[in-house]
């Protein structure tokens, strides 16, 4: 199996991250906190809990140099938590939003974060070491609607989006006195202007993420696609991939020509890319050797069973595979844990509306380390 | 001029399915149904908004599709990429409460979905903008 651990912290998942070290969670078990998790003598002990939003935390992330914790929530508002003494103290940072935060990123060099929100806003914020304050600076008037996820390029100035209006935009963050004119790879771009907008899906997108090395960026659809996208700039190009399955919510890099993609089919997905550039389905990852038009056949007899009341054999065997499956729910999202040397991911967790976080290994999957190397 | 534009395009389009139903028809006499479905179902939907279009192209489909008999064989033929813009019109087909038309979609519906799984169903139920 390809899933090494499965623990259920809470009834259900909205966000987790780790700790830089690894030894603890912070998560948001559907409510409006958020738990921290230490594994102390081989049990996970709640040892903090991040009590000061009023609605729901909808994102979280941690920073793993500076061990800071961003949280945003649908109260509109974002905390920076620092760990002072035993203490996890917040300071709040006004996000000048009228809807719900939905999404928060820690830059790659962690000096600002990004916010996406119902606002059909994105927010970047930054520390002002003068006021010492965190300021948000929004990007207006781009979405058409609520942007759902939102992923860092590595040079720090370029943010990728999706947005429940079907498209995937990417913007220059560069914000004066924070980042240096030489990092923003070569383009002077001012902060907030666009440098692609894409529209291949005719739904929603969901879940966008950069390849290690940034060439790359992939992000879902709520059709059942998947899209890579390639040669970021004035001409994109982009492969769309229509899958069998239920749709994805998250997508992970592992490295370039790896991607897992998580959703409503409680199951990672993975795609790969072959030698030639071209993107597709590959298998699921918690899966014994077992065909998806066989599984698929079961599980649409189990429903029929249920429904009707027959064909019994249907029923107990959809049972079974459920019970083997490690979610049993909808994964929303997927976080890296550990990197190797050359950037790729080979351990990832899974959380989502089942309440488990799931920690994925692939270093004994033979058949996809081709696709780690190279 | 808009308006125009899209009126003669709409001219071309229907000339275009009038080709296809006679197209249609000749391959019926010849025992061919499944080149037929798929001739109706080449360049669909049309790319407008002129709803008199999609209903001329619909018709062109259903006559397609009433006249498969063998299912299974029509899978056999039917390439991958029919199967979305099939799907559709296989709703559109349930769509119109006409019992004999809703029995055949539903036939064809259940082996779509073996063969092209939920995804397929998904990306029909959510593509507002290349309706049929």
């Amino acid at each position: 199996m390809a899933s090494v651990s499965v623990h259920q912290f809470a009834p259900c998942i909205t966000c987790h991250a780790w700790s830089p070290d690894q030894s603890m969670i912070a998560f948001c078990p559907n409510n409006n906190e958020v738990h921290i998790y230490k594994m102390l003598e081989g049990k996970w002990e709640k040892i903090h809990v991040l009590h000061k939003h009023d609605q729901l935390v909808s994102g979280i992330d941690w920073s793993r140099r500076t061990d800071q914790i961003v949280t945003v929530s649908h109260d509109r508002n974002s905390y920076v938590w620092s760990l002072e003494a035993s203490e996890w103290v917040p300071t709040l940072v006004i996000l000048r939003l009228n809807r719900a935060a939905l999404c928060v990123q820690w830059s790659p060099k962690e000096n600002k974060f990004a916010v996406g929100s119902g606002a059909k806003t994105v927010c970047i914020c930054y520390y002002e070491q003068e006021n010492n304050w965190w300021v948000s600076k929004i990007i207006r008037k781009r979405h058409d609607s609520s942007v759902t996820s939102i992923a860092w390029h590595p040079n720090n100035i370029l943010l990728a989006t999706t947005s429940t209006d079907g498209k995937c935009r990417v913007f220059s963050t560069f914000i004066k006195g924070v980042d240096t004119k030489h990092s923003s790879s070569g383009s002077d771009s001012k902060f907030g202007e666009q440098i692609m907008q894409l529209d291949l899906s005719h739904s929603w997108t969901f879940g966008i993420r950069w390849s290690p090395s940034g060439n790359t960026l992939s992000y879902a659809g709520h059709d059942s696609m998947i899209y890579f996208v390639d040669d970021i700039g004035p001409s994109p190009s982009a492969q769309s991939l229509a899958f069998r399955d239920l749709p994805l919510r998250d997508v992970l890099f592992l490295s370039e020509r790896m991607v897992i993609g998580v959703g409503y089919d409680c199951n990672p997905m993975v795609f790969a890319a072959d030698e030639r550039g071209l993107w597709s389905f590959l298998r699921f990852l918690d899966e014994r050797k077992q065909t998806s038009n066989a599984k698929y056949g079961s599980q649409l007899s189990g429903t029929f069973g249920k429904l009707y009341g027959q064909s019994k054999s249907g029923s107990n065997e959809a049972n079974e595979s459920s019970r083997i499956r490690a979610h049993d729910n909808c994964i929303t999202s997927v976080v890296p844990l550990k990197k190797t040397r050359d950037a790729t991911v080979t351990t990832f967790t899974t959380a989502g509306l089942d309440g488990k976080v799931v920690t994925w290994d692939l270093q004994k999957q033979q058949d996809l380390m081709a696709y780690l190397q190279g | 001029m808009a308006e125009f534009v899209e009126a003669d395009n709409a001219e071309a389009i229907f000339t275009r399915i009038e080709h296809k139903s006679s197209k249609i028809e000749s391959l019926l006499k010849q025992y061919k149904p499944v080149e037929a479905l798929k001739t109706a179902l080449e360049g669909s939907p049309p790319v407008t908004k002129d709803e008199r279009c999609k209903s001329a192209n619909w018709i062109v489909v259903h006559r397609a599709i009433m006249a498969i008999k063998d299912i299974d064989s029509l899978f056999s033929a039917l390439d991958l990429e029919y199967y979305d813009v099939l799907m559709k019109y296989l709703y559109r087909g349930l769509s119109t409460g006409d019992r004999p038309t809703c029995d055949q979609c539903l036939k064809i519906h259940e082996k779509l979905t073996e063969r092209a799984g939920l995804g397929c169903i998904l990306r029909c139920l959510a593509d507002k903008v290349n309706t049929v």
